[in-house]
C-alpha cells in the first residue's frame, strides 16, 4: 500500500512537471478578459486565466524573457511566462494600450490607443513615457522602420497612414492609403510598407521614403492583418470578411495561394517548421489550426469570447 | 455571460452576423465598426431571449398572483413597444452613436493630458485577477450612481417633467421598466457616461451589467404580489418594495418627492432615509392623474407631452 502511494505521488509529480513544461499556445480572449492556455499537442484548452479588461495584443519582450499582454481597458501590461503562460508581473498606468511594438534597437516601445486616437512612445527600458501624439482617427497597427528613425501607424478611422519621426519627435507626414487600413508590416528589404486595407480588400504597397502608394494587391474581402512567414519572402494576410488567409510573395508582389479559415480570421502564429498556422477566429470564439501542407482546417480549439492575439514560443523567426 | 449559453448561442450569433450584418457593413465600407456590430448582434439576440424569458416567466406570475386586479390591459401595449425598442438594441444603438463619440473625445482629451482615470482595481488591488469580485464591486458603484440619478429625477422639477412619464403608468407591469422619455434616457446615458469617465470604464463595458440586471428591474415593476421577505426586501428590490415607489399617493410625495428610489439594492434607501417598508397593493400612477391630467397614451403622444411639460417648467423657471 505504501509503495503504491509513493508511486502514485511520483507519477503525479512527473505528470505535473510534464504539464508545466509542455508548450502552450497563448490566446487572448479580448471579450472575456482572459488568456486561454492551449496544449499544442492535444489542441485542448488546459486553463483559462483572468488577466484584465480587453486584452487585445501581445508580444515578446526583446530579450524573450516574458510575453507582454496589453489590457486596453485596465490600462496595464501583464507579463507572462512565454512557455507556461503563467502571470509573472503587472505594470500599471499604461494608458489604453492596444497594439504594441518595439523598435529594432530596443530603445523605443510604442502603443496605439485605438479608442482614444493616440500613440504613446515609451523608453523601452523602464517603460517611461517619452512622446505622445494625437492622431486622427483610430490608430490601429504600427511598425518601426529598421533604422529606428520612423514609426508608421495605420489610421483605421481616417483611411490614412502616419509616419512619426522619432528623432524630430513630430508627425512627419500623413497620407491616404485606402479605406479602413489595419495591419502593417515592413518588407524584408526595408523599402516598402504593406498595409491591409479592409474596406478595399487589398494590400497597399507603400514606398515610405517617397510617401506614396505604389501598388494595390487584391487578396480577399476585409484584408486585415499581415504576418511574416519568417522566410524573408512571404507574408500571410487574413481576410476577415472573406474568411480566408492569403499568402503574399513580396518578391513578385503576387498572391501565391488563398485558403479558407472560418469565423473572421484575425491574428496568426506560424509554427517554426511552417507546418501549422494557428489563427484566431473572432466571430466563432475559437482558434482555427490550418495544416500548411494541405491548407485545410485540421483542428478547432474553442476558447473565449472574441479571441484576438495569439502566441507560442516555437514560432517562425520574426 | 453568453458563455452560459455557448456554443449554441455563439454559432447563432456568428451565423446572423456573417450572413447579414457583416456583408452590409463591408459593403458600406464601415469595417471600422465590425467588432461593435458583432457585439450589437449579441445584444440583439440576448434581447430576444430576455424578452421571451420575461414573457414566459413573469407573465404567468402576473396572471396567477396579481398585486392589482385590472378590468383590462389597455395601455400595457405601449410599454411593450418601449421594452422592445430598448432591449432589442434600437435605443441603446442611437445613444451609442450619439453619446459614445462625445464621451470618448472627453476621455481622449483628459488622457492626452496625463490623466488616467482611477479604477476600483487600482484602489483595491485585491480585486485584480478576481473578475467576479470586480464585477460585484462595479455593480455596487453603478447602482449607487443609479440611486442618486433617480433621486434627482424626482427632486429636480425639470427632470421630473420627463421622468413623470415612467410613473404615469396606471397598469404597471413587467413591461414598464423601459417606459421612459427619450430625453430622460439620454440624460441617464450621459450620467453613466460621466461615471464611466471617472471610474475609467468605457460605457460599452456596462453592457454586461445592464444585461444581467435588467431582468431584475422588470421583475421589480411586474404586477405580482411578491415580497422577498423582511430581510430579502432589504437586500434586493422586490415587486413589493418598488410598487410603493410607484404608488399613486406616495411615489412623488413628501419631503424627498418620493421613496424607495433604489434600482437594485434597497440599502441606499435605508442609508439615506428614503426607504418605506409598508404593505401596498393599491393603484400606481401620479396623484394629478386623479384630476384627469393626461400623460399621453401612444408612444409618440407620451413623448410629445413630455417635451411640453419640460418646456412648461423651463419657461416657468425663466419667468421667475
Amino acid at each position: 500500500m505504501r509503495v503504491l502511494l509513493v508511486r502514485t505521488i511520483l507519477l503525479g509529480i512527473v505528470c505535473w512537471i510534464g504539464l508545466a513544461q509542455a508548450e502552450v499556445a497563448i490566446v487572448l480572449n479580448s471579450g472575456d478578459g482572459t488568456v486561454s492556455l492551449v496544449d499544442k499537442t492535444t489542441y485542448q484548452e488546459i486553463k483559462k486565466i483572468y488577466v484584465g479588461r480587453e486584452p487585445h495584443h501581445l508580444m515578446s519582450l526583446p530579450d524573450n524573457s516574458a510575453l507582454m499582454v496589453a489590457n486596453s481597458v485596465s490600462n496595464d501590461l501583464v507579463f507572462l511566462d512565454p512557455i507556461s503562460g503563467q502571470i509573472k508581473s503587472r505594470l500599471s498606468n499604461i494608458s489604453d494600450p492596444y497594439q504594441l511594438a518595439f523598435s529594432a534597437d530596443k530603445k523605443w516601445f510604442a502603443t496605439t490607443s485605438l479608442r482614444l486616437d493616440r500613440v504613446d512612445i515609451y523608453q523601452a527600458e523602464g517603460f517611461r513615457l517619452e512622446m505622445r501624439f494625437s492622431l486622427p482617427k483610430t490608430p490601429s497597427h504600427l511598425v518601426f522602420d529598421p533604422s529606428n528613425h520612423f514609426l508608421f501607424v495605420t489610421l483605421q478611422g481616417s483611411d490614412q497612414l502616419a509616419a512619426i519621426d522619432l528623432l524630430a519627435r513630430k508627425v512627419a507626414w500623413v497620407i491616404p492609403v485606402g479605406k479602413t487600413p489595419a495591419g502593417i508590416v515592413i518588407t524584408p528589404d526595408g523599402r516598402n510598407l504593406l498595409v491591409g486595407v479592409m474596406g478595399e480588400d487589398d494590400v497597399a504597397v507603400v514606398d515610405w521614403q517617397n510617401h506614396r502608394v505604389i501598388q494595390k494587391i487584391q487578396t480577399g474581402k476585409g484584408a486585415h492583418n499581415l504576418f511574416s512567414m519568417g522566410d524573408g519572402l512571404r507574408f500571410l494576410v487574413s481576410n476577415r470578411v472573406d474568411n480566408t488567409v492569403s499568402i503574399l510573395n513580396v518578391n513578385t508582389m503576387k498572391v501565391e495561394n488563398t485558403f479558407a479559415v472560418p469565423g473572421g480570421p484575425d491574428c496568426m502564429e506560424l509554427s517554426a517548421d511552417r507546418k501549422e498556422l494557428w489563427v484566431t477566429s473572432r466571430w466563432l470564439r475559437q482558434v482555427s489550426v490550418i495544416d500548411m501542407q494541405t491548407f485545410k482546417l485540421s483542428h478547432v480549439v474553442p476558447v473565449g469570447r472574441s479571441p484576438h492575439g495569439i502566441f507560442f514560443a516555437s514560432h517562425v523567426p520574426r | 455571460m453568453t458563455d452560459l449559453l455557448s456554443p449554441f448561442f455563439s454559432h447563432i450569433q456568428d451565423l446572423v452576423f456573417e450572413n447579414t450584418v457583416e456583408p452590409l457593413i463591408h459593403l458600406l465600407q464601415l469595417d471600422n465598426w465590425l467588432e461593435i456590430a458583432f457585439d450589437g448582434v449579441e445584444f440583439f439576440l440576448f434581447g430576444i431571449l430576455e424578452v421571451l424569458a420575461l414573457y414566459l416567466v413573469l407573465r404567468p406570475l402576473e396572471a396567477l398572483r396579481p398585486a392589482e386586479k385590472w378590468s383590462s390591459r389597455e395601455g400595457v401595449g405601449t410599454d411593450v413597444i418601449y421594452t422592445l425598442l430598448h432591449r432589442l438594441g434600437v435605443v441603446p444603438l442611437l445613444f451609442f452613436i450619439a453619446i459614445q463619440p462625445l464621451a470618448d473625445s472627453i476621455d481622449a482629451m483628459l488622457r492626452f493630458n496625463g490623466f488616467i482615470p482611477f479604477t476600483l482595481e487600482g484602489l483595491f488591488p485585491f480585486l485584480i485577477n478576481r473578475p467576479i469580485a470586480t464585477f460585484i464591486a462595479y455593480l455596487i458603484v453603478l447602482d449607487f450612481a443609479a440611486y442618486w440619478q433617480h433621486r434627482l429625477q424626482h427632486r429636480l422639477e425639470w427632470w421630473w417633467a420627463l421622468h413623470a412619464l415612467h410613473h404615469s403608468q396606471q397598469r404597471m407591469s413587467l413591461w414598464t421598466d423601459d417606459r421612459n422619455h427619450l430625453i430622460d434616457d439620454v440624460l441617464g446615458a450621459s450620467w453613466f457616461a460621466g461615471i464611466a469617465l471617472v471610474i475609467g470604464v468605457p460605457p460599452s463595458q456596462f453592457l454586461l451589467l445592464a444585461l444581467l440586471t435588467r431582468f431584475l428591474q422588470s421583475l421589480a415593476h411586474a404586477n405580482i404580489k411578491l415580497s422577498f421577505g423582511q430581510w430579502g426586501d432589504c437586500l434586493l428590490v422586490s415587486p413589493h418594495f418598488h410598487r410603493v415607489h410607484h404608488a399613486i399617493d406616495l411615489g412623488h410625495q413628501g419631503a424627498l418627492q418620493g421613496c424607495n428610489f433604489a434600482v437594485l439594492f434597497p440599502i441606499w434607501d435605508i442609508l439615506f432615509n428614503s426607504a418605506r417598508f409598508i404593505p401596498y397593493e393599491g393603484p400606481t400612477g401620479i396623484f394629478d392623474q386623479r384630476n384627469g391630467r393626461d400623460y399621453g397614451h401612444s408612444f409618440w403622444g407620451q413623448q410629445k407631452r413630455g417635451v411640453q411639460r419640460l418646456l412648461q417648467v423651463l419657461t416657468h423657471s425663466l419667468q421667475k
